[in-house]
């Protein structure tokens, strides 16, 4: 089987003649540009400056040397714009605080400020305050500034202020991802396309890092509660936001079309360590008819497989985000309370692709030794894999300190599997 | 209405997260304001303030309330501590003890310190909040001004969770007794006490019940 053809078969819960691989076909599924470079050299690729896909988390592009070595079968759309609302069009030359070289956006100034941390700009636009710091001393990716405090007076409140950084795509973004969509599907991959603007509620984004002055209710905390005060204005954020996502999906079928395999449609947390954000009724309320409406659309006109992203125990909520039109979850947390792959494999294997699970991040990547992180992939792959329904991928990105050796140790099982 | 009975809906107003008056229901704001001043003893108000605390927390704990509730509780509950901050100072209510609580340096999440922060400050303690990406430094400057204070160190990353140890080394060079107490997403019992934590809770309320029995 080609990759595409193989990631299509898993996503139909058809068994794949191997196990299907991402790494680095989206923003939850890569690797820190660290680690990329570490993995070149122990590859013996040629040492160059690695591209930095997405600044905000300081990912690295698993490129296409890196791909072939780990036998990756998705790649993703690259996005004309970055997290920051900088363009992605032009790169340079920037040594990052723990001094590595690397290619990022050409707006992205990582030369530490007088107290010795990182500022990006919301936009680019340094007539404002900064909008995400990366810490110098044990910094390695950005995280955003909240930039507003809580809304004191709902009398100050308009809906429109939370809907500031979502619109209708320009044509040269539009023609840049058709662009790159069409290089994508060249690679003979599944390719991934994201959709711009879906993600309803993502913490992440809720301060507003793109937006050089942001309004509207910017504060987490203040999101949080407002979850529970304020539902009659995150839900109309959440209806226009789909209003717009739902146009910009329309015109993204009519351009990209079969070009692309998987829509990644939002990153939000449900989850925590051991419980949710919310409760199911809340979900079910707020968030699933608005999901659904994009969804329906999709599958409705589109064979894209939808994807979903939730770190976190999710177990309660798993039955409402099949319900919302999910055919993909990610990253599968497993070692979140009640998270246990068999019994998920058992519950769900038959409705949803696992799209991750594939070596636990927070437990065993950075602390085991090689042998056990070789047991734990093999385990993983037997139950996640049977039956097709998985895309193997570790549990969220990659991170910075993770020993290389470790990460080597899955990718070298992965290789042993697969003949490679 | 009864002095207990305003007590008693302290309580009830805190859990549920009603921080200031909202249509005719007072929040806990009023009720504090309002039971000071029928006389009720400022320690029975702090206990009443604990006890809605320790309701939203149990239930956290278990999974029936979410980050949200415990949000909207713990603002509540410092709207009704700001009353007895005078009480505080005079000496006429007492605090448990001093927890010195921060980020670790390099991590800028706070969700999971604050929640801790507030549930604890919310059980009787005072709290000295040092914020995110705190230096180890600077946990040892807290304690110097708070002899005795137990630190607390948050981290929701893989990659700063190992700067918790830099941390207890430095704090314990210039105080050596001191007790630190971890958590975090990523923490562990076994990561705890590798690094020698003198304890670990997986969330607020395990804090507080941590912190008691390093009080006791």
């Amino acid at each position: 089987m080609q990759s595409r053809e193989r990631v299509v078969a898993a996503l139909n819960h058809q068994t794949p003649d191997t196990v299907p691989v991402d790494f680095g076909a989206t923003a939850v599924t890569g690797m820190h540009c660290r680690m990329v470079a570490e993995l070149r050299r122990h590859y013996g690729l040629a040492d160059k400056p690695v591209r930095v896909t997405d600044p905000f988390q300081m990912l690295g592009e698993v490129d296409p040397e890196l791909q072939e070595v780990i036998g990756v079968d998705c790649v993703p759309v690259p996005s004309p714009k970055n997290f920051f609302g900088i363009s992605e069009l032009e790169v340079h030359e920037q040594v990052t605080p723990w001094g590595q070289t690397v290619l990022i956006a050409k707006d992205i100034d990582l030369t530490p400020a007088a107290d010795g941390d990182v500022y990006v700009h919301g936009a680019g636009d340094t007539n404002y305050p900064p909008s995400a710091r990366m810490p110098n001393q044990g910094g390695f990716f950005f995280d955003a500034i909240e930039r507003r405090g809580e809304v004191e007076d709902d009398d100050d409140l308009d809906v429109a202020d939370n809907l500031a950084e979502f619109g209708p795509l320009s044509q040269a973004d539009m023609d840049y991802i058709v662009a790159g969509a069409k290089a994508a599907r060249a690679t003979g991959k599944a390719v991934v396309l994201g959709i711009p603007g879906a993600g309803l509620g993502d913490i992440a984004y809720v301060p507003g890092a793109c937006l050089p002055d942001p309004k509207g209710i910017r504060n987490i905390a203040d999101w949080y509660m407002s979850i529970l005060t304020r539902p009659e204005y995150i839900e109309e954020v959440f209806r226009r936001q789909i209003d717009i996502a739902l146009a910009n999906v329309e015109r993204l079928w009519q351009s990209v079309g079969e070009d692309a395999d998987v829509a990644y449609i939002c990153g939000t947390d449900f989850g925590t360590q051991d419980s949710q954000f919310c409760s199911v009724d809340t979900f079910n309320e707020l968030w699933l008819p608005h999901y659904q409406r994009l969804t329906n659309w999709i599958h409705q006109h589109t064979p894209w497989k939808t994807m979903k992203h939730s770190c976190g125990c999710i177990v309660p909520l798993i039955p409402s985000l099949i319900e919302a039109g999910f055919d993909i979850l990610n990253p599968v947390q497993v070692n979140a309370k009640g998270m246990d792959p068999t019994w998920l494999k058992a519950t769900y294997g038959d409705q949803v692709t696992f799209w991750g699970g594939g070596v636990d991040t927070q437990r065993v990547l950075p602390y085991a030794t090689p042998a056990e992180i070789r047991e734990h992939v093999l385990q993983q792959i037997e139950i996640f894999g049977a039956g097709g329904g998985f895309v193997f991928d570790a549990v969220h990105n990659v991170q910075a300190n993770v020993p290389v050796a470790n990460v080597v140790a899955v990718i070298d099982t992965l290789r042993e599997i697969r003949g490679l | 209405m009864s002095v207990e009975s305003v007590l008693e809906l302290i309580a009830t107003q805190t859990a549920a997260g009603k921080a200031t008056r909202k249509g005719d229901q007072d929040g806990v704001d009023e009720l504090v304001a309002q039971a000071l001043a029928d006389g009720a003893a400022p320690s029975d108000v702090l206990d009443a303030l604990v006890k809605g605390m320790g309701v939203v927390g149990d239930q956290f704990a278990a999974g029936k309330a979410f980050v949200p509730n415990m949000l909207l509780a713990a603002r509540a509950m410092s709207k009704g501590m700001a009353h007895l901050k005078p009480y505080f100072s005079s000496g006429e209510v007492k605090r448990k003890g001093t927890f010195v609580v921060g980020t670790v340096f390099g991590d800028l999440h706070d969700i999971g310190k604050n929640l801790v922060a507030m549930t604890v400050e919310g059980n009787g303690w005072e709290v000295i909040d040092l914020g995110v990406d705190v230096k180890p430094e600077a946990f040892a400057a807290a304690v110097a001004e708070h002899p005795g204070a137990v630190v607390g160190l948050s981290a929701l990353l893989t990659t700063t969770m190992v700067n918790m140890e830099k941390i207890i080394q430095t704090v314990r060079a210039a105080h050596p007794d001191t007790k630190v107490i971890v958590g975090g997403a990523p923490i562990t019992q076994g990561f705890a006490d590798q690094i020698g934590a003198s304890g670990y809770a997986p969330n607020p309320a395990g804090a507080v019940e941590l912190l008691a029995s390093l009080a006791a």
